[in-house]
């Protein structure tokens, strides 16, 4: 354990060593990262490691699809029980599930079928999305193999150290209450292992295709979306801005595993003619143009009671003539004030010539509304990289654990002791995460009512920042909800009244609440 | 004047109740005749959101001040003349604006023109859009520097300065208040900020003087007055009162929206006292079923933090007009929620000065010296010194005596 490695390299420009972060696919990532970092020349400092991993149908769709792209950097991988879709799709690494159980049939929509498979492929799970800094879990929900491996992958990847962020499109409603139940289910255990889950009901998109479209139509659509999304945060990472983010930053948004989350894009296609076409609009225009389309994103999933951020992390990417400050201000501004103001604003601005005229916004907010503090080490990441880097394991396992340190306080304690034992200890080592252990996945509520949580309504834990670190450490695990949920319905008999802000705090919610002092009923 | 009485009502629509006062003013003094209260609907942190609910308690307030008013003199008041409304509300903002001239004599000698000229660019500043002005409060005007309590005319210096604290309010939710009444066709003669009217009848004029701060926290909201040099100095509300301690409780404790009140009333606590986390209280105390016990620790612990908020939130609005030293005569609670026990020591704890619940004069019939009824007894008192305060600047416009003692039977 490192806890004490404090070192902290900086991030290496990642345009300048492009080369560096292109694993070749199915290969370990380990030995490139050992390698790079037995230099000390700032050029070949360990890269951030993105990988991507399509779980089940629709997971091996869009991530066939994003290979298409070819994002530098990016490496791709499909996981799913069917031998006959992973054989047709074009990304390199591929990984069959349960073999023997399944022999390359598909788990047929039976998310235990889809279990089974999956557990018995552990090991290939684990290979699949461990060493990356940063990995993208992409399924669709409902299905068989999508509702099981996905959150084991996802569980996977977070317990080998790297930020998990999950997009899952949600089914249909037309398809059927078994699919709606098993995707439900399955989001809550996704949520649970993930830092961020970004959620696409399927449904949404048929509000929003056209009349006669056909349902593969809405599919498409549904994968270009989160291929969009997958892009913004890829070119957050790889390209270097005028006012630049990198993988700091990102963590610094999902400080708080669990958070709730709020992810939207803006501009493109959609604003193009407002940005581009009419010069007389000049940059109110635009600006306004983008606000405008920011909504429309079915990624946004935003009841009206979300009121709050507490981080917003908004990158803009453009043409060089498009991108101007005063429009950066203006949209930033905006999102300021919708967010409340106390909100942290992660500002960044990337400059990219093909964008041409046109200019996308990118932005994720997270709220820390009692949650767990997300790290606690890289334990994992600090195993792995020993084992295979040596003495420059340390290294790497340094900058894990230093990016990450001061994020838990009141944890660290706990997770120091209770992480080495039940590492050992297989499937379980998810757990190591949220201390104390967690419920059953079948009822993921019911640790809050047995922890003595005051909320009325089962998502609330009170209070944020540092306190509300111990208070969810103590109340385990917490589901991840949709934004804002809760905090529509904590007002009570004010519920339907007119906001009542003060310095960005809703009065009306109760004081012990936003303050973040524990009450047992 | 003295010859022909008026018959006034003080009104104020609160969010918990509605109350009145109905008096009568003969142009030297009034005399309550009756009061009248009726429980509030319709109003939630003091806008309304129901008006034909609103219309229909004010009414009955009125109707049951009028009838009480029979009691004591034998015959009911049949109609009331004028009304005089208080105002509160989360939408009520407040700024600053001064306004300075060079005096204009040779000799530096400040004229009313020099006076009226400075006051009107004070109070030149336009206000936003949708907004309406409801009160102006001039602080004392400043000669070179000099702080000058009364008129400056005919004193001598240079530069001559006054500043307007201006509270203005949502235009419509003004007139929503203002309908609720003249709709009945009785005549809104004045309107008056909430907190000015309870800081008026809880403080003394050497207080005031002094300078104190007047919190009345109410069912909805908590509105304040900051008195200094005897004049009010800044002045605005708060939407957050007693109900938000209840619902408080209601969300924390998981209880209904009636029993949050209740354990309030009941267990309520401004300071956390009690040391036991085991020590509980019963919900109704009646044994029935659905009973329960609560921790009085946890009732402490919310009602706490909230209190506390509220003192922080309105220290915050004050901003640098309250300091420990310029507010001598230290803050006065009133309202209904100023009987939380222990409230005072919260706000002391806050305000860093002395705390008391406010008290109204003996003079008064007991049941208005119920801090309920602080509000609209101010009302009623500012209320007429602002009409007399009118009628003087009409008189003085008025030419000559004698024309206006040949005048005056015209009016009525």
């Amino acid at each position: 354990m490192d806890f004490e490695t404090t070192r902290q390299p900086p991030f290496p420009d990642d345009a300048a060593n492009p080369e560096a972060r292109v694993e070749p696919a199915g290969s370990a990532p380990d030995p490139a990262r050992a390698a790079a970092s037995a230099s000390s020349s700032l050029s070949e400092l360990p890269p951030v490691l993105l990988k991507l991993v399509g779980v089940g149908g629709a997971g091996v769709n869009i991530a066939t699809r994003l290979s298409a792209e070819a994002l530098a950097g990016l490496p791709l991988a499909v996981v799913d029980c069917d031998a006959q879709k992973l054989a047709d799709s074009s990304v390199a690494e591929k990984c069959l599930l349960g073999e023997k159980q399944r022999r390359g049939l598909s788990a047929g929509g039976d998310a235990e079928l889809g279990r089974q498979a999956a557990e018995a492929s552990r090991e290939k799970i684990a290979a699949v999305g461990g060493g990356a800094d940063l990995v993208f879990v992409v399924t669709g929900l409902g299905g068989g193999t999508g509702s099981a491996a996905a959150p084991m992958v996802a569980a996977e990847a977070a317990k080998a150290g790297g930020l998990v962020i999950g997009f899952a499109v949600l089914p249909f409603s037309f398809e059927g209450g078994r699919r709606v139940k098993q995707a439900d289910a399955a989001l809550v255990a996704l949520r649970r292992v993930c830092d961020a889950v970004i959620v696409l009901p399927n449904d949404l998109l048929l509000q929003e295709s056209a009349e006669g479209a056909s349902a593969l139509a809405a599919f498409e659509q549904a994968d270009a979306w989160i291929a969009r999304a997958v892009r913004a945060i890829w070119g957050l990472l790889h390209n270097t801005g005028l006012i630049n983010l990198d993988f700091a930053a990102l963590q610094r948004a999902f400080e708080y595993r669990g958070s709730k989350t709020v992810f939207g894009l803006a501009g493109g296609a959609e604003a193009t003619s407002a940005v581009g076409g009419e010069g007389r609009e000049g940059t109110a225009g635009a600006a306004q143009a983008l606000l405008a389309s920011l909504p429309l994103c079915p990624l946004l999933h935003m009841p009206e009671g979300a009121r709050r951020a507490d981080r917003l992390l908004v990158v803009f990417t453009g043409g060089r003539d498009a991108l101007s400050l005063s429009l950066v201000n203006t949209v930033v501004q905006a999102l300021g004030e919708r967010f409340g103001r106390a909100a942290e604003l992660i500002v960044g601005a990337t400059i990219d010539e093909s964008m041409g005229e046109r200019v996308e916004l990118c932005f994720i907010g997270t709220s820390d509304i009692g949650h767990a503090s997300r790290r606690r080490f890289g334990e994992g990441r600090a195993g792995r990289a020993t084992a295979a880097g040596g003495t420059e394991g340390a290294g790497g396992a340094g900058r894990t654990a230093a990016a990450r340190s001061g994020e838990t306080h009141a944890a660290e304690a706990a997770a120091a002791t209770v992480a080495p034992t039940q590492f050992q200890s297989g499937a379980e080592s998810t757990d190591a995460r949220r201390k104390p252990a967690p419920p059953p996945p079948a009822d993921p509520f019911s640790p809050l009512s047995k922890a003595g949580s005051a909320g009325v309504f089962p998502s609330a834990i009170h209070g944020f920042g540092k306190s509300s670190a111990r208070a969810a450490a103590a109340s385990a695990t917490t589901a991840q909800d949709e934004f804002g949920f809760s905090e529509s319905t904590e007002r009570g008999y004010f519920q339907d009244t007119d906001n009542n802000l003060f310095e960005g705090q809703d009065l009306d919610v109760p004081t012990y609440r936003r303050k973040g002092i524990k009450i047992t009923v | 004047m003295s010859s022909d009485p008026v018959t006034l009502a003080a009104v104020e629509i609160g969010s918990s109740k509605v109350a009145a006062i109905v008096a009568e003013y003969t142009g030297y003094g009034f005399t309550i005749k009756g009061w009248g209260e009726c429980q509030s609907q319709g109003v939630r942190k003091g806008c309304v959101i129901d008006y034909p609910a609103v219309t229909q308690c004010t009414q009955q307030a009125l109707e049951n001040a009028k009838r009480a008013t029979g009691g004591s003199s034998g015959v009911p008041v049949e109609q009331i003349d004028k009304v005089f409304l208080a105002q509160t509300g989360g939408h009520l903002d407040g700024f600053y604006n001064e306004g300075a001239r060079i005096v204009s004599a040779a000799d530096n000698m400040v004229s009313a023109e020099d006076i009226a000229e400075v006051r009107r660019l004070a109070k030149a500043k336009e206000l936003p859009e949708g907004r309406m002005l409801l009160e102006r409060l001039r602080h004392p005007f400043r000669l070179d520097g000099r702080l000058i309590k009364s008129s400056p005319e005919h004193l001598c210096g240079r530069r001559l300065e006054v500043g307007y604290w201006m509270v203005h309010g949502d235009e419509s939710r003004i007139s929503d208040s203002y309908h609720m009444i003249s709709n009945s066709q009785i005549e809104v003669a004045e309107m008056v900020l909430s907190g000015l009217a309870s800081g008026r009848v809880v403080t003394s004029q050497a207080e005031r003087e002094h300078g104190v701060l007047v919190i009345d926290i109410g069912g909805g909201t908590s509105d304040y007055a900051l008195y200094r040099d005897g004049l009010p100095y800044v002045a605005g509300a708060v939407a957050v009162g007693g109900g938000h301690l209840s619902n408080d409780l209601t969300i924390g404790l998981r209880l209904s929206t009636g029993q949050g009140d209740r354990v309030k009333l009941r267990h309520g606590r401004a300071i956390v006292q009690c040391r036991d986390k085991a020590q509980k209280v019963w919900l109704d105390g009646d044994l029935a079923i659905g009973d329960r016990q609560l921790p009085l620790l946890s009732i402490e612990k919310i009602l706490e933090a909230r209190v506390r908020e509220i003192f922080e939130v309105v220290k915050h609005k004050l901003g640098t007009a309250f300091s420990p030293e310029t507010c001598a005569a230290g803050v006065v609670l009133t309202g209904g929620t100023s009987k939380l026990p222990a409230i005072a020591e919260a706000a002391a704890a806050v305000f860093n000065t002395p705390v008391h619940i406010g008290q109204v004069s003996d003079g008064f019939p007991e049941p208005l010296q119920d801090p309920g009824f602080h509000t609209a007894l101010g009302l009623l008192q500012l209320g007429i010194e602002k009409q007399r305060a009118r009628e003087a600047a009409e008189r003085s416009q008025r030419p000559g005596f004698l024309r206006r003692l040949f005048a005056r039977p015209s009016r009525h």
